[in-house]
């Protein structure tokens, strides 16, 4: 690839032919302050923030406008620089309304950061401020304060250009210029949630998450997006032990700087449920809390003693616990089926830009450690309401609640002989089980995912698990050292280790080289 | 002095294409079919010396030149007659009174860059104009001059009239382009430029009215002759709106170089009722004032205006007299600018309102100690910060009312009232 030289605060730095200045001055590490500019979306050079000097040109330019070129020499940082910095502050600023006080934006915003680096001035403007539309709904998940704006534009550029759905427009003219849905439309397309998280300011806000908390007392945990096989890379936001929210984390081999509104609110229904906090034995009249011991041996011996076997795992599962409960199923019965839950539904045109057909995150990767070769889950559950097995360990699923054949998969679940359900509620399908486990959620758990593509990903905990519960991949040790197999494992880390020793395609991986962007596994494009 | 622009608005019936032609038009034209290349055209005008006349003076034959020669993509012309700069009248009345003049000069024009689609974007309130204009156009397609093999040439052109919807903003070259694709009437970030990449991303020549109605004359009577009128860097002749506080009000033909002075006394007769001269904008609202005192160096040329601190621009020339308010002109200034800012970008869309409403507080008798000097450095804050040349238009005649008037804005502030009578 063709390089240019040029220097930038007297850096001299190499890039990449057509590169633009603030392209090239953030690859040097030298930040330039912007808030049109989105390296995602075309070029606005409406905000003005991200003027340069270029030596040989009498006018500051825009860096994110100007390629950089052989011998360019660019000041981020002098006088005249500044000096138009802080102007373009004091002018965002004279008809801002100043709410910082009651504005979500709080702590994560570019008017409060660029204002602390670039003018720290009190107000000269003296005239009275334009008014603007308040809390209006511009969707589901989307709500518009108008007096926030700074007119970027990059929500109007993110629905023309990356979902194309268009919704928003510019209207009206100079300090009356605002942003408005066209008429009879709403932001209600399946990637809404992005033109938050790429509002500089505090003019879109999340409708799920504001008031909730403040941006300064959010615990951030890179994760995973438990929503679908896709894997979006996420940050979780969490305070007191519960999830605000969750933001995309940039990955480019995933999902860019982008996720979906299903993914960004799907742990509502996974986390915010009512939790097992004991294990639970079926006695005389139902089920009866007891203690972990007695819980996993009623389970071991149950299992044992009921022949062939089906393992239902979650495709919520991280591969350690797929691993082991591969082994663990295998030791148990010699004619054992495991599968991961595994269902699609259709997507439309602006959802298939993130989403995949499945909703199993890890159904790829569960498999790859040691599903048994029955054909998938589909066919499972056919030999399950067929009546093939007499024992059944399902982990993290209601399986009553996979429409059409809940009412079906019901009634085969009441003829099975012995019934073990992990999960991390008491599901309708837990209900029907001699022994239940109290699990954890994805957000509780450390471990990885393998997404559709190939790619193993990491989880990180972000909330601490209700007492009383255990880690999936706990449990299954604990079984299978119950059932005579000496497992030492002491954490996710080592188990994973094991699996790059074990499973073929995972070989020579190691766990503390998956990192936050994740590795692609290497027969895969 | 030979009328190059006005010489035939006085005949009767000028619109038509009979008098049109009768007055030796559409010679230029044929004569280029006949046998001049396009790239003999482009030479030919550069060798005219001929610069935009919509207010920025860029050479017109470099400006053709910088269109790729080899780009697949259609190539267009438009001929901006979105006239809007207050102070400005000239454009109006050659498409009133000239229109085959603007329509074989965008002929011309179209020719040089080989275009086969021309575009006159005519501002939305000339609605006279645009009705000529498009009767012109219907004329000179049913003789021939445009359509399919033109003239047996095997050359075609297209020429499509469309009417602004009202804003000044249009008349920038690129918020026309954005207007005329049917977008908001936003600016283009440049680079890249419209040779290149600017009608629907096509290398696009934008001319203004006055400069393509020039051509026919040039290409008929030759460069030479052309470059022959005016000074040593501003050829030809010039049109100037003149209105305000004078006997004379009108559009007038001057040669390059025609003392300012002299012109204003003597060709327009001089300011009326016995009062005296206080100042002039001499290039429409855009451009600084230039004080009475000021004037007696200044020549109508873009050189001599640009020394004098002001500019040629579209030559709207602004007559106030001593019975003038210049925190009320300034005002008024302002309060277009406000107005028309389209909001796009931060300094432009914040700063114009800002001085606005400065400059009607110390208007209204609320003026404070060092309002002065906060307009004349947001006027500078705008001032090459901006997209497109709007924030100057509307940061410099706001800071030049104050240096140049600076003591009757202080009376305002302290006394809290007008104090000319």
């Amino acid at each position: 690839m063709e390089s240019v030289k040029l220097t930038i605060d007297g850096q001299e730095i190499s890039t990449a032919k057509g590169k633009t200045v603030i392209e090239a001055a953030a690859e040097a590490g030298i930040a330039i302050p912007h808030y049109c500019y989105h390296p995602k979306l075309p070029i606005a050079g409406n905000c003005r923030m991200c003027l340069v000097e270029i030596e040989k040109m009498p006018r500051l330019q825009i860096a994110c406008n100007t390629q950089a070129s052989e011998g360019m020499a660019v000041q981020t940082r002098s006088s005249k620089v500044l000096e138009a910095r802080r102007a373009v502050m004091e002018f965002l600023l004279i008809n801002h309304p100043l709410d910082c006080p009651i504005c979500d934006q709080a702590g994560e915003c570019k008017l409060q950061d660029y204002y602390m680096e670039h003018d720290l001035k009190a107000s000269r403007f003296e005239e009275r401020k334009e008014h603007e539309r308040k809390r209006e709904i511009f969707g589901p998940y989307v709500v518009f304060d108008g007096e926030r704006c700074i007119k970027c534009t990059r929500c109007v550029r993110f629905l023309q250009e990356v979902t194309h759905t268009g919704e928003l427009a510019v209207v009206n003219r100079g300090d009356h210029s605002t942003i408005a849905l066209f008429a009879n439309e709403t932001v209600d397309n399946p990637l809404s949630g992005n033109i938050v998280d790429i509002c500089p300011v505090g003019a879109l806000t999340d409708r799920d998450f504001r008031f909730k908390v403040r941006a300064w007392y959010l615990k951030n945990t890179p994760s995973v997006c438990p929503g679908c096989s896709t894997g979006c890379n996420i940050t979780i936001g969490s305070y007191q032990n519960r999830i605000a929210r969750f933001k995309p984390r940039i990955n480019e081999e995933v999902n860019s700087h982008w996720i979906c509104d299903e993914g960004r609110y799907c742990f509502h229904p996974l986390t915010e449920v009512e939790r097992l906090t004991s294990p639970l034995v079926r006695q005389e009249g139902g089920l009866a809390p007891t203690d972990w011991e007695t819980a996993l041996q009623a389970a071991l011996s149950g299992l044992s003693a009921a022949t062939p076997l089906a393992g239902v795992l979650s495709g919520r599962n991280t591969n350690e616990e797929a691993f082991l409960f591969a082994r663990l199923v295998k030791k148990l019965s010699s004619q054992a089926a495991i599968e991961a839950v595994y269902y699609e539904r259709k997507l439309t045109e602006v959802e298939a830009i993130l989403k995949s057909p499945d909703r199993s995150p890890n159904f790829r990767g569960a498999r790859e450690m040691g599903a048994s070769p029955n054909g998938g889950f589909e066919p499972l559950l056919r030999q399950l309401i067929g009546g093939k097995f007499r024992a059944a360990y399902i982990v993290g699923e209601d399986l009553l609640s996979l429409a059409p054949d809940g009412e079906k998969i019901k009634n085969a679940l009441e003829k099975l002989s012995f019934l073990v359900v992990q999960d991390t509620r008491l599901t309708p399908t837990a209900r029907l089980a001699h022994v239940v486990l109290p699990a954890t959620n994805f957000a509780e758990k450390e471990g990885t995912y393998t997404n559709r593509k190939g790619r193993v990903q990491k989880l990180n905990a972000a909330l601490v698990p209700p007492a009383g519960a255990l880690q999936d991949w706990e449990i299954f040790a604990r079984l299978q050292n119950k059932a005579g197999e000496k497992i030492f494992y002491q954490s996710p880390a080592e188990i994973f280790q094991a699996i790059a020793h074990e499973v073929v395609r995972y070989q020579g991986l190691s766990y503390a080289a998956i990192g936050d962007q994740g590795v692609q596994l290497s027969d895969e494009t | 002095m030979e009328k190059v622009l006005l010489r035939n608005i006085d005949v009767p019936d000028s619109h038509t294409l009979a008098v049109y032609k009768s007055r030796g038009g559409y010679r230029a034209f044929e004569q280029v079919l006949r046998g001049m290349s396009p790239e003999k055209l482009i030479e030919e005008v550069k060798a005219s010396g001929l610069r935009g006349r919509g207010g920025a003076g860029f050479p017109t034959g470099m400006k053709w030149s910088f269109v790729p020669k080899d780009s697949p993509k259609p190539k267009y012309v438009i001929c901006n007659a979105d006239e809007s700069e207050p102070g400005t009248f000239k454009d109006r009345l050659l498409i009133e009174k000239d229109p085959h003049a603007v329509i074989e000069g965008t002929i011309l024009a179209a020719y040089a860059i080989q275009s086969h689609t021309a575009f006159i974007y005519i501002r939305g309130e000339l609605v006279f104009g645009s009705k000529v204009l498009q009767g012109a156009i219907d004329e000179a397609a049913q003789a021939g001059y445009l359509g399919k093999n033109i003239l047996g040439s095997g050359y075609d052109l297209e020429l499509i009239l469309h009417r602004g919807a009202g804003a000044y903003i249009c008349g920038e070259e690129t918020g026309l382009l954005s207007s005329l694709e049917g977008g908001r009437g936003w600016p283009k970030v440049k680079p890249p430029f419209p040779a290149t990449h600017g009608l629907f991303g096509c290398p696009t020549v934008v001319n203004n009215v006055e400069t393509l109605a020039t051509l026919p004359w040039i290409i008929d009577q030759g460069a030479a002759r052309y470059a022959a009128i005016g000074t040593e860097k501003s050829k030809g002749t010039k049109l100037f709106s003149v209105s305000g506080h004078i006997r004379k009000p009108g559009v007038y033909e001057v040669e390059m170089g025609y003392p300012f002075k002299r012109f204003l006394e003597e060709d327009c007769g001089g300011v009326p009722n016995g009062r005296k001269l206080k100042g002039v904008i001499p290039g429409g609202s855009s451009m600084p004032v230039l004080r009475a005192d000021e004037l007696e160096p200044v020549r109508m040329d873009y050189e001599s205006m640009q020394a004098a601190g002001s500019m040629l621009g579209s030559g709207g020339v602004i007559v106030m007299d001593d019975s003038t308010c210049m925190v009320q002109a300034a005002w008024n200034v302002a309060r277009f600018y406000a107005h028309e800012s389209c909001g796009q970008c931060t300094p432009c869309r914040e700063g114009c309102h800002w001085m606005e409403k400065i400059f009607r507080r110390i208007e209204s008798g609320e003026g404070e100690k060092g309002d002065l000097d906060l307009v004349l450095n947001i006027s500078g804050n705008i001032t090459g910060n901006t997209i497109c040349p709007f924030g100057d238009a509307a940061a410099w005649p706001a800071a030049a009312f104050i240096k140049k008037y600076r003591a009757e804005f202080e009376a305002h502030i302290t006394q809290k009232r007008c104090v000319v009578i």
